[in-house]
């Protein structure tokens, strides 16, 4: 469905991936793991077309995405949740979500979508009056996840979706995860927390300064000396 | 991929570009006091006389909007000041030669008190806020009537002479007016090449990291503002004595403002000569426009300044200097770092013995640091200490508050509850606040965004950490191409900072902290982004560098580097700190494992 | 007391004027985050094109806004397209700041060549008479002005809170990044939003040019004032800009009347000084931080 390939990309003169591929099938759940720095989240920026990739292909459903715009690219059907939630502070909650529907195909069945996605979300039910910068931590990062969902994605990207929360709202947020992946959206995750997201996941990458170093099912990962070397250098 | 070849940067094609530029400068002063003189038309006089007021008046604009970066769209005050102070004390019986130097310390006053409490006000709103007040002095003006005339002005009395500043023929006038701008040429080219026009560029340029090389940042920017300030109501005075007549419309204008910035743009902001080039291209064509064309062409120069201003910043933002030195290549990029850097570094690592590494007394201490923004617990009781000599690994997950607790130890945030105490050479324990205190007491820190004072080569921007130790210009430039040596940069010094790879970069950070002669390191995720090789570099640098005596604190993720450069590793979680002590046992502690990790890890 | 209430009265329809060109100014700066310097020559255009179409085409000043409007929604657009967009990745703030006085200045030279320094009045056609409203007296151009300028504050928040536009417009200015993320084509709501705020000067024009007579550097003096009410009621906030207006007019007239009449453009920029100095978020502060970011 996604195949990236041999992308060079960065801010400015800067050069933070180098050469990197992947590739996500249709119904898979992906991971890239990586430390602070590899690359992660400018990959999936990059994908999205926030950055433009100065070498490479990214390829979506056979057609070239490399050159598109950010917008023209949540078109097609690839929604980023981006790191650190990036809501709009000054909507209330069910503003933040139908901005999530802003284009045509997601608008047209906005009210139907908003049920189901309300549906996996109760708590936001209650909270659908409130601005959004007055929730918690948590409370922000499901509005994030709902936002996205909003533009029935057929490739969902999650960037560090674990940021900053307690340990036992990131299990809720992994919960809520594999329920999308279960309802058969394609899911790629980008994160720190590494037992986390190879247990939700199919497959797995890892960045190292900016390559793609290692790729293997995630059970292989999860018991791979190399992983537990990358973060912890024993 | 890598080029291991070394790589010339031609000193002598540089040279030899500067002298021709200067060369042609040179030529063109000459010509300005020639040409009329030769013509001895007196339309011809007073376009010259003209083109070197605007010239002056620009060039000291410069040196607050171009060098400090502080856009002033009032700068008239000044002018207008030396103005009614030279023309109101000549009625007084008083020689303007006088009036002027009085003209330029209120002037110089103003400056100073106009602008302390608009500096923090970003570019856009301090051009507002100095629109502002050029409106309220042309109101004032034009209010007390008694003293300026009010709208009808003053007229000067018609005494002739040098002692006067008033002549019938225009070549002392012309005299004059080249003087001064030579004058004002002459004091911008000495800031500049001096320690105040760096310190002025790397605070226009990089604030934080200005202040964190021990710049005193406000401090810079008030001189420059006073001597700016005082040169412009100096021309403003003699203007006066030109003009013969002055009310406040126009000794207090914004276009005329407006005028003078522009020129200095399309010149070259921020160079010494484009002020220069700006009003002998521009200021011609009004004088023409003027006299030639006459009241059919009413508007008609402002309309081409305008549309020329426009496309200049559209498409030649650094004016024609910045064309001049484009089409010459004077400045080049760096090509092939790598290879060179490595050459380098290898030559750099090898030189000091490595002797038995024995941590020292205490150099740093932190205790009970506590920290909020808002309603989050940022910083929960941090602190440790640091031993004169030792390699303090700081690691934690991301979004820990790493960082935080590296501002509360460089002065670029208070804490909330805790001190940080720093020895002092002469043994005393002292308790730093501003990020230039602990610059004095030998505290250097790194960003985690890299990013360098753009606007000058690799040998300029260590010269900054430089001045901190050496005052004068020609020890700085020493004292920083001997740190560029020792880092690796040797081959760089003449390049553009902006224009190194990203490992570069972060050398150069290094190496501008290094150029102070830092007791206290503290590194701020250096290696990011680095690939393996030059990692392993980085690894040797800072080595080498805590062998020379120099304690480090550093902030990493790359988990390979820090194994293997810490003493003493501190892991800090939510705020807090989870785990310290060797960093093997560290590395093996459950907690710390989960924290990266995740619970069930510990018993994966 | 009479008199006290005629020059309250003054204050507050002279704060209506102000009120319609500060919304515009505030909406451009509030999303698109540039200053515009030119504002008030999109203004002085506007009122040289209402000059223009009454006299040579004889219409009713208010009814050239069927025209002035769109010609400088196009204008504002055009600008921004043309000359703030390849600017906007600037690192270096005196850029955009110079693009506009550029355009400033250019725009009030062709101004003075086309013509001339004299002032243009634009037939008053009936808006100059004089109405009685309990003890005070304003003009009925006046009320039109005040009228319309509440309008535009409500028409306005009405589109940026219940259109589909308007909601990506806010969002946009909330969140750049995130607005593209849900697919929001961010360059063409810059274009818009600088449109519209020059079309709301636009509306200002035609309403203003009857009022006051039109010449080259009539922009200079309300723009400044503009800026003075945007920063009080805190940039970017539509309501804000016209209570601020409000605000700004009644100091105006109260200090012409009780100060001063010379002196005061001095009070209003003196308290434009003291709020930029002490309380640069403006009385119904936004976010907007005016501070260097260090």
């Amino acid at each position: 469905m996604l195949e990236v390939s041999g992308v060079d990309a960065g801010y400015g003169a800067t050069v933070i991936l180098q050469d990197v591929s992947l590739k996500v099938d249709h119904g898979e759940v992906v991971t890239i793991v990586g430390a602070n720095g590899a690359g992660k989240t400018t990959f999936l920026r990059t994908i999205a077309g926030l950055v433009t990739p100065r070498r490479g292909s990214v390829t979506f459903e056979g057609r070239d995405i490399t050159k598109l715009a950010a917008h023209q690219i949540v078109d097609l059907g690839i929604t980023l949740i981006p790191e650190g939630r990036q809501l709009f502070p000054d909507m209330t909650v069910r503003e933040n979500l139908l901005m999530g529907a802003y284009r045509r195909h997601a608008r047209d069945r906005q009210a139907d979508t908003l049920d189901e996605v309300l549906a996996l979300f109760p708590r936001l039910g209650e909270r659908l009056e409130q601005h959004a910068s007055s929730l918690s931590g948590g409370e922000q990062q499901m509005v994030a996840i709902a936002r996205g969902m909003m533009a029935r994605p057929k490739l969902l990207m999650f960037d560090e979706p674990s940021l900053g929360l307690a340990p036992i709202v990131v299990a809720q947020v992994f919960e809520v995860i594999e329920r999308v992946a279960a309802a058969g959206t394609t899911v790629l995750i980008v994160e720190q927390n590494v037992y986390h997201t190879l247990k939700a996941a199919d497959r797995g990458y890892v960045l190292e300064n900016g390559r793609t170093v290692l790729n293997d099912t995630a059970e292989a990962l999860l018991v791979n000396d190399h992983v537990r070397q990358a973060y912890l250098g024993i | 991929m890598t080029d291991t070849t070394m790589t010339q940067t031609a000193p002598a094609g540089r040279l030899s570009g500067q002298k021709l530029g200067l060369g042609a400068l040179a030529i063109l002063l000459v010509a300005l006091f020639v040409t009329p003189v030769a013509m001895d038309d007196p339309f011809v006089y007073h376009i010259f006389i003209t083109i070197c007021i605007f010239a002056a008046l620009s060039t000291a604009w410069n040196i607050v909007g171009g060098y400090a970066g502080q856009l002033s769209l009032g700068h008239a005050i000044f002018y207008g000041i030396g103005g009614y102070a030279g023309v109101m004390l000549t009625n007084l019986g008083i020689t303007p030669w006088i009036g002027m130097f009085a003209g330029a310390g209120v002037a110089a006053l103003v400056a100073l008190v106009i602008s302390w409490p608009c500096f923090r006000l970003h570019g856009p709103f301090f051009a507002l806020a100095t629109i502002a007040f050029l409106e309220v002095f042309r109101v004032l003006a034009l209010h007390f009537r008694d003293l300026t005339g009010g709208a009808t002005g003053l007229m000067i009395p018609l005494e002739i002479g040098w002692e006067w500043m008033v002549f019938r023929e225009r070549l002392p006038a012309l005299i004059i007016a080249f003087g001064m701008m030579l004058v004002c040429l002459g004091v911008a080219w000495a800031i500049r090449s001096n320690r105040l026009g760096f310190y002025l560029v790397a605070t226009r340029e990089r604030e934080s990291a200005a202040r964190a090389a021990g710049v005193r940042t406000v401090r810079v920017r008030l001189i420059a503002v006073a001597i700016s300030a005082a040169l412009s109501a100096m021309v403003g005075t003699f203007h006066a004595m030109y003009l013969s007549y002055i009310e406040p419309a126009s000794m207090f204008s914004l276009q005329f403002s407006i005028q003078i910035a522009m020129f200095a743009l399309i010149g070259g902001i921020g160079t010494v000569w484009g002020p220069l080039l700006g009003a002998v291209l521009l200021v011609p064509i009004t004088e023409f426009a003027r006299g030639a064309l006459g009241a059919e062409a009413i508007g008609l120069h402002g309309f081409v300044y305008g549309v020329v201003l426009m496309l200049v910043v559209l498409f030649l933002p650094n004016g024609i200097v910045g064309l001049g030195q484009k089409l010459a290549g004077a400045r080049r990029a760096a090509p092939g770092q790598a290879g060179a850097i490595a050459t380098e570094a290898a030559a750099a690592t090898a030189a000091p013995p490595a002797e038995a590494r024995v941590p020292g007394q205490e150099v740093m201490r932190v205790e009970g640091l506590q920290k909020h923004f808002g309603g989050l617990h940022v910083t929960n009781d941090v602190g440790f200490t640091l031993r004169e000599g030792e390699i303090l690994g700081v690691i934690g997950p991301n979004g820990a508050g790493k960082t935080t607790v590296f501002n509360m130890i460089s002065g670029f945030l208070p804490p909330d509850q805790g001190t940080v105490s720093v020895r002092a050479p002469d043994g005393s324990w002292q308790q730093p606040a501003s990020p230039g205190d602990f610059a004095a007491l030998g505290v250097g820190r790194t960003f985690q965004i890299v990013q360098p004072f753009a606007a000058m080569t690799v040998e300029e921007n260590i010269m900054v950490g430089a001045f901190h130790r050496h005052a004068n210009v020609s020890d700085a430039r020493e004292a920083a191409r001997e740190t560029a040596h020792r880092m690796g940069l040797g081959h760089y010094l003449d390049t553009e900072a902006a224009s190194l790879t990203i490992g570069g970069l972060k050398r150069l950070e290094v190496a501008r902290v290094m150029a102070m002669q830092p007791r206290v390191l503290l590194l701020d995720e250096v290696m990011a982004g680095l690939n393996q090789t030059d990692v392993r570099r980085a690894v040797d640098l800072m080595l080498s560098i805590r062998d020379t005596g120099v304690s480090i604190i550093a902030i990493e993720h790359v988990m390979q580097a820090v194994m293997s450069l810490s003493d003493r590793v501190i892991v800090i979680n939510s705020g807090q700190i989870i785990a310290q002590g060797d960093p093997q046992k560290v590395v093996r502690d459950p907690q710390v494992i989960e924290a990266y990790l995740g619970k069930e890890f510990t018993h994966a | 007391m009479d008199t006290f209430l005629q020059v309250v009265a003054n204050g507050l329809m002279l704060g209506g004027l102000f009120a319609i060109v500060a919304v515009g100014l505030t909406l451009i700066f509030g999303i698109v985050k540039v200053i515009n310097f030119a504002h008030g020559e999109f203004l002085m255009v506007g009122m040289y094109l209402t000059f223009l179409l009454s006299t040579k085409g004889g219409m009713h000043p208010y009814l050239t806004a069927a025209a002035v409007v769109p010609a400088l929604f196009v204008m504002g657009a055009l600008t921004q397209r043309l000359l703030i967009q390849p600017l906007m990745a600037a690192r270096d703030e005196h850029v955009q700041i110079f693009a506009t006085v550029g355009l400033s200045t250019a725009l009030i030279n062709l101004a003075l060549l086309i013509f001339g320094a004299d002032i243009a009045n634009t037939p008053t056609s009936g808006v100059r008479e004089m109405v009685t409203l309990g003890p005070v007296r304003v003009l009925t151009g006046q009320l039109w002005v005040f009228g319309a300028a509440i309008a535009l504050v409500v028409g306005l928040q009405a589109f940026m809170k219940s259109t589909r536009t308007g909601r990506a417009i806010r969002a946009t200015a909330q969140n750049r990044a995130a607005a593209r993320l849900m697919g929001i084509d961010d360059r063409f709501v810059y274009v818009l939003t600088f449109g519209l705020g020059a079309a709301c000067v636009g509306l200002g024009s035609a309403l203003i040019a009857p009022l006051y007579p039109a010449s080259p550097t009539i922009g200079t003096y309300f723009v400044l004032i503009a800026f003075v009410c945007t920063v009080l009621g805190g940039l970017g906030s539509i309501p804000g800009a016209f209570f601020g207006a409000l605000v700004i007019g009644l100091v105006d007239a109260l200090s012409g009347f009780y100060v001063g009449s010379d002196l005061r453009e001095a009070v209003v920029f003196g308290i434009f000084l003291l709020i930029l100095i002490l309380k640069p978020s403006g009385l119904f502060g936004t976010r907007m931080n005016l501070s260097h970011v260090s």
